[in-house]
């Protein structure tokens, strides 16, 4: 009788928490109405427990008790309705919800998970529990491009949890890789759990990314690290891969060169070219794979060429600013924009860019928003003075503010006058412009990158070679587009809104070099998305009501008072915090959770003198564990629908059990070294 | 009767899935803005209201596709193992309590707002104004269409009652759709059952 335990578990909840309620509602001395928001949230528990869904639950019920806050006025009730669904409407930072969930849902489509997966368990075929290392390796990357849980677990079981079973791992280790890694997604930015959480918190998205990369790629490094250990120490769960597993078989002309030229893979293809007649193979295949083999020197050597570049260039703009202070045009500060990747360009002094036209007040450019971070040591070549649609700056004003409404983003030096790290000289924004010498950082830099170079060549095999090749085509675009669209967010080029469209755009471009590209695939994207999105974005609208209508009744502040009088020291009240919402993450899902409880635990923050920011990073890292833990662990459920009747569910859900532990222990890492997720934010933002 | 819960169903999903390729246009749209401002530097003012409003236009007017299709987020703890019967009883409940209360105020609501919009011919606030008044009529429009589809999922719900089985749904592409994604990677039934041959050795 299986059912019959689910059953009560659910309801014995229920009963606990109605039961609760009424017992602060009868120990209060006297009734008041924020007693009748508390068993409103009581209530909105109940009913989402009992699976009607959730917008219009917490629709209706925001609606009955906004009709009761306002003292049974129809009329201000409708206002605040409509003007809640509005909000949401108009909410700049849920656009870009859809925009990464299209994305997800093309990059899925492309169709590279198996190429990704056999290129990775090759390329780490000598690692310990290699197969598990590469599922991890393989749901980390392809989770974190699309960030749909459900078909990464399933893909993952399709592909990788066969192989493991039958290379003889044991079930429990292959069920908890898979399932742990395929919810990597919800973490590593750009997620959208992130984009709701800052939605619903008021936390600059961007900084909520910055600040969650490090922490999401710790538990992924924490999985692998738990993998490998396993493996290393109890070799019958996850035993080396058999010499068959591990071969890699070169294509035909491939292996004629090889076996002429044995050796490493680039001397052997120079070799096969200056030899007179090719060793009996088309010049045109060798031309082709010693441009493959020879990318990576050329990738480094254009990298190198950029920043070398950029370092030694003058700074146009300060030219350009110190020539527009000099003629005291004050205005001028808006919309300079120069294209990425024009490093060389000069801006004509004076002349550069566009002029906003002074009093075009409401005029509202996206850009404004992402305002500008020019990343230390990166590349100076993007530049963008914060172009605020009409905030007059004058150049060389210190301490540049960001318009009301940015993200938050300061420039690292301030001012419109800030440098790349290493261009030294306010004098060179003479006439002449001559370029100023390398700093020796470039130059360290310049040689540790040729080692590597020298390195990754001498141990290229003609094997290794067609590994290579197959991440090529597999891991790197994903991870160019992932870094891109991080990048750009991270360092301020670009709003997360703009990121994710050309993510999006990125998911098509992805779709069509992999010849995925039909009609078929964008209908079904676009309907996924806007199911999704629907999904999300109505929840949205149901809270906005729900939290308007426990704010009306003084519910928030009722909270609060109790709260405080518990006296909880800062670390109490993040334990308890924390702990509340583990545990609400049984019954209920990660939106949920964070659209509804959110609201009540941000405002308490402050009390505490918590971040918002870091406390957003320990929640999302909390919610993993929602998807991991019985009996709502939708990962364990995906996975058992393609696993082998052999695999039970309760060998999946103790197989979770060890990579919920470490997220355990991730949330107490980040907790005692908050530098962890804050260093990067405040080194980019200077919070 | 089924045959006209199936056409309303149709219905919410043909709207829906016409706006749903706002989405194409959105990332057009903002690509198209990006590359035009870095690249070509002529930003435009109105496209970041143009942007929100695609942007709501798709998720309003999904609300009663994704209804239809069973697709609004559900508290699952309990929900999955009810019978048919419990299950329509709770949902029939709740849409007289909460869902078409709450729904006909929106649309109410949303309809006096749009109309007042409409009076004063409203208009975004950027220097090249957009007409925002057809923006607001998403609301009362999308509540409509949600109010109809809720009025065809309570006659479910009463038939699910009298039946003892929830009446059929067209198909329609999911997230994860387990058989689209075998055929993607190429693995059939038969490979996954032949995987139990691995039992007794992975057991040990």
């Amino acid at each position: 009788m299986k059912i019959r335990r689910e059953l009560w578990f659910g309801f014995i909840l229920m009963g606990l928490i109605i039961l609760g309620t009424a017992g602060v509602m009868l120990s209060a001395e006297q009734l008041s109405r924020g007693h009748l928001g508390l068993a409103m949230l009581a209530l909105v528990v109940v009913a989402i427990m009992l699976g009607f869904p959730t917008a219009f639950t917490l629709m209706g019920m925001g609606m009955i008790f906004t009709w009761f806050a306002y003292d049974r006025d129809i009329t201000k009730t409708l206002d605040l309705m409509v003007q809640s669904a509005f909000k949401v409407m108009s909410n700049d930072v849920l656009i870009s919800i859809p925009l990464f969930v299209f994305m997800g849902y093309l990059v899925e489509r492309a169709n590279l998970i198996e190429k990704l997966f056999r290129s990775l368990h090759l390329a780490l075929a000598r690692v310990p529990g290699s197969l598990a290392v590469a599922t991890l390796f393989t749901c980390a990357v392809f989770a974190t491009a699309t960030g749909i849980v459900g078909a990464v677990v399933t893909l993952m079981g399709l592909l990788a949890f066969p192989q493991m079973l039958r290379a003889g791992y044991d079930v429990k280790l292959s069920a908890g890789a898979i399932t742990a890694g395929g919810c990597l997604g919800i973490l590593i930015p750009p997620s959208v759990m992130l984009i709701v959480y800052g939605a619903t918190a008021g936390v600059s998205v961007v900084q909520l990314y910055a600040g969650a990369l490090f922490p999401g790629l710790m538990l992924a490094g924490l999985y692998i690290i738990y993998v490998i250990l396993i493996a290393k120490f109890k070799p019958e769960l996850a035993p080396p891969l058999s010499e068959e597993g591990r071969r890699i078989d070169l294509p035909p002309l491939m292996s004629r060169v090889a076996a002429a030229f044995p050796g490493a893979a680039l001397s052997g293809l120079l070799l096969a070219l200056k030899g007179r007649n090719n060793a009996n193979i088309p010049a045109s295949y060798l031309l082709k794979q010693l441009l493959a083999a020879l990318l990576p020197a050329i990738i480094v050597l254009g990298l190198l060429g950029l920043v070398w570049n950029s370092v030694t260039r003058p700074d146009p703009n300060l030219a350009y600013s110190a020539q527009s202070g000099a003629a005291g045009t004050g205005t001028s500060s808006g919309g300079l924009a120069e294209p990425p990747g024009s490093s060389g360009l000069r801006e004509p002094p004076g002349a550069g860019g566009l002029r906003e036209p002074p009093g075009s007040g409401g005029l509202r450019e996206p850009s404004s928003r992402g305002g500008l971070a020019e990343p230390p040591g990166a590349s100076g070549g993007l530049r963008e003075p914060p172009a605020s649609g009409g905030l007059a700056e004058p150049p060389g004003a210190s301490s540049l503010r960001d318009p009301p409404g940015a993200d938050g983003l300061r420039e690292p030096s301030g001012g419109g006058l800030s440098e790349p790290p290493g261009s030294s000289g306010q004098d060179q924004h003479a006439t002449a412009l001559p370029h100023v010498p390398a700093p020796t950082g470039f130059w360290i830099g310049a040689g540790a990158a040729a080692v590597a170079l020298i390195a990754f060549y001498a141990v290229l095999s003609f094997q290794r070679f067609e590994v290579f090749k197959m991440l090529l085509s597999s891991f790197f675009p994903l991870v160019v587009l992932i870094l891109s669209v991080l990048g750009s967010i991270v360092f301020g080029l670009a709003t997360p809104t703009e990121a994710a469209a050309v993510g999006a755009f990125g998911g098509f471009l992805l779709a069509a070099a992999y010849r995925q590209l039909t009609l078929t695939v964008v209908k079904d994207s676009a309907f996924l998305t806007a199911k999704t999105s629907a999904m999300v974005c109505w929840l949205f609208v149901g809270s906005s009501i729900f939290s308007a209508a426990f704010a009306l009744l003084g519910g928030q502040e009722l909270v609060e008072k109790w709260v405080l009088s518990m006296n909880l020291s800062k670390t109490e009240f993040l334990i308890l915090s924390q702990v509340i919402i583990f545990l609400l993450g049984w019954p209920l899902e990660w939106t949920e959770i964070i659209v509804i409880f959110m609201p009540i635990f941000i405002p308490l923050l402050d009390n505490f003198g918590v971040d918002p920011l870091f406390f957003g990073l320990l929640v999302a890292l909390n919610l993993q564990t929602a998807f991991l833990s019985p009996p709502v662990a939708m990962a364990a459920f995906y996975l058992k629908g393609v696993s082998p009747p052999h695999v039970t569910l309760n060998q999946i859900f103790r197989g979770m059990l060890p990579f919920m532990g470490i997220q355990v222990f991730a949330i107490v890492l980040l907790y005692v070294l908050p530098e962890i997720g804050l260093w990067l934010p405040k080194t980019l933002y200077g919070r | 009767m089924q045959k006209l819960l199936l056409a309303v169903d149709r219905l919410s999903s043909w709207v829906g899935q016409a706006f749903a390729w706002a989405i194409v246009l959105l990332t057009a749209l903002i690509t198209w803005e990006v590359f035009s401002r870095y690249a070509l530097n002529k930003p435009h003012d109105w496209a970041l209201n143009a942007q929100i409003m695609l942007y709501g236009l798709l998720f309003m007017s999904a609300g009663a596709y994704t209804l239809a299709k069973n697709g609004h987020v559900r508290g699952d703890v309990l929900y999955g193992f009810f019978q048919p019967r419990t299950q329509a009883t709770v949902d029939l409940v709740l849409y007289l309590l909460f869902f078409l209360p709450g729904i006909f105020a929106l649309t109410w609501a949303g309809w006096d707002y749009a109309l007042e919009s409409l009076a004063i011919r409203e208009k975004t606030f950027s220097a090249t104004p957009l007409p925002l008044y057809p923006f607001k009529f998403v609301i009362p429009f999308s509540g409509a269409m949600l109010l109809l589809q809720g009025l065809v999922e309570i006659i479910r719900c009463i038939a699910c009652i009298r039946d003892g089985e929830w009446p059929s749904r067209e198909q329609d592409v999911e997230e994860v759709d387990v058989e689209k994604l075998k055929k993607m990677v190429k693995v059939s039934d038969e490979d996954i059952a032949a995987l139990a041959a691995t039992a007794p050795r992975s057991a040990k």
